[in-house]
């Protein structure tokens, strides 16, 4: 995610002033020299992205950066970009076969393909800043800075703030838990993902529900045989957490396995990742087990509290 | 022994008993008759405890049967049933059937049981596995385990053919003989033979 490649590349992200896009931002580049000689700060780099029609793909990620970024692109074939040069994400080197493609009406060579871990990244085209400057008219469109230390980040930031006016400093964290279009997608899938697990957890309910109900008449003869209505729920209760202890298992498996093979599904592009944080696992695994437990209990303690005889006609109608 | 005052009971605003009164000696082998209907099988229930009746009192064992404070632990001990289709625990062999009806105390009788039954052969086979003859046996056993002092059975062979109807109707009169009281909820006619007191009921009555 877009998230990722601003997250995992630094400390430090300066991007326009009031400007809630990076794809609209616009900072001068020359910032990158008075950045980098500050005691505090480790190493940073500028980068303009766009987006743009790119061979016979309709829009394309564009990546211009500075050549210090370089490194951070591992290149399976050929080499880093020179000016007018560009080289592939793996995602898309497979539908472009050219050895020079066209952007916006200029031509480019590719120079090599490379692979970064990252899906919005591989599915793009990275070129040198320069060149990006050319094609989107525009300076950076933000900069990375990493801090040497994690402890005195906030005062770089306020180091950094009163170098142009024009800008706005925060941490790459902050800056993701901020940015908009990254509440929306995390909102949206929240969204989704909390409706699908309601419902999964209404399933598991209504199931618990319909076995408890079709075995009345089992319960019937149990209590026939003087067996307590006590015995056949703490019974119920020992299967209920064995059957959905069991069946969590199987899908926390299951939804590993699938998490680790979507980022190698060509039709995703690697776009699409995910992980199961253990907070996580556990709220589903405690919410699955009450709502199975509900759904076992409740119509086993009506059912105790009904005749034998007519749990046995019951279980047999 | 059993006592039963005034009995009358309801099923969606009808009247199906109509305040029955009698009462059983230990050791009787009462034939409880009647044809489709008439009543005898929700008699049996309210009798055994597996059902409430809508009005009057019962005693069994000389105790009235609201007062008894753990209804189903008194069902255990003194009560032994025998229904129509033995409703054995399919998921379960005929040892754990056996096993789950016998008190803690008890449970040494389940050898002594099957082997006069003829059935300590099928202990470690389940239900569906074994003929519908050898499943009364199973269940007569099951009702047995716990030397209950009343045994209730609903058209015990209403799905067994004569033979076995017969092996059936003679380990009940057995029973009876070593002091067990046994009632006999059935249409069937052949049970005369063996009780020595016929209950008959019309339209929920006792004629």
């Amino acid at each position: 995610m877009y998230s990722n490649m601003i997250q995992t590349n630094g400390d430090i992200i300066i991007t326009q002033e009031g400007i809630a896009d990076t794809f609209f931002s616009n900072i001068d580049i020359s910032l990158l020299e008075k950045i980098n000689e500050l005691d505090e700060v480790k190493s940073s780099y500028a980068m303009i992205v766009g987006a743009s029609p790119v061979a016979n793909l309709p829009i394309v990620g564009i990546y211009g950066t500075t050549k210090s970024h370089f490194p951070h692109y591992k290149l399976q074939k050929g080499i880093y970009p020179k000016k007018g040069e560009v080289i592939l994400g793996s995602n898309i080197e497979t539908q472009i076969t050219e050895k020079t493609i066209k952007i916006a009406n200029k031509e480019f060579k590719v120079s090599g393909v490379f692979k970064s871990g990252i899906g919005f990244e591989e599915g793009g085209v990275v070129m040198n800043i320069e060149d990006a400057s050319a094609l989107f008219n525009k300076s950076a469109s933000f900069i990375i800075v990493v801090a040497k230390s994690h402890e005195n980040i906030a005062a770089l930031i306020e180091k950094i703030s009163v170098m142009d006016e024009d800008i706005e400093v925060k941490t790459t964290e902050s800056f993701v838990q901020e940015y908009n279009q990254f509440k929306i997608i995390e909102n949206s899938s929240l969204v989704i993902s909390s409706l699908a697990f309601v419902m999964g957890l209404m399933g598991v309910t209504s199931i618990m529900s319909m076995i408890v109900s079709s075995r009345k008449k089992e319960f019937g003869i149990m209590r026939a045989l003087g067996k307590s209505s006590l015995f056949i729920m703490k019974n119920l209760f020992v299967e209920t957490i064995i059957v959905s202890s069991s069946a969590y298992l199987f899908a926390f498996i299951l939804s590993t396995i699938i998490l680790e093979l979507v980022p190698s599904i060509d039709l995703l592009q690697g776009y699409v990742s995910g992980s199961i944080s253990p907070n996580i696992a556990l709220y589903v695994f405690i919410s699955t087990l009450l709502m199975a437990l509900f759904g076992a209990l409740v119509p086993s303690f009506i059912a105790s509290k009904t005749d034998p005889i007519l749990l046995i006609n019951q279980g047999c109608s | 022994m059993i006592k039963l005052e005034n009995i009358s009971h309801n099923y969606d605003g009808e009247k199906v008993l109509h305040a029955i009164s009698f009462e059983i000696q230990k050791g009787d082998f009462v034939f409880l008759s009647g044809e489709s209907g008439s009543g005898k099988s929700t008699l049996l229930s309210i009798m055994s405890t597996l059902m409430k009746a809508s009005e009057g009192s019962l005693s069994l064992l000389h105790q009235d049967i609201n007062e008894i404070k753990n209804i189903d632990s008194f069902r255990q001990s003194k009560i032994g049933f025998v229904f129509q289709f033995h409703y054995l625990i399919e998921y379960l062999t005929i040892f754990e059937n056996l096993q789950l009806a016998a008190l803690d105390e008890k449970k040494s009788n389940i050898q002594t049981l099957v082997d006069e039954l003829g059935i300590s052969e099928l202990l470690h086979r389940y239900p569906n596995e074994i003929s519908g003859g050898q499943r009364q046996r199973v269940a007569l056993a099951r009702a047995l385990v716990n030397d209950a002092e009343i045994i209730f059975a609903d058209e015990p062979t209403g799905s067994l053919d004569s033979k076995n109807s017969r092996i059936v109707y003679e380990l009940l009169h057995e029973v009876a003989k070593r002091g067990t009281t046994v009632v006999v909820a059935s249409h069937d006619m052949q049970v005369k033979e063996y009780a020595n007191r016929v209950i008959r009921l019309v339209d929920g009555k006792v004629s």
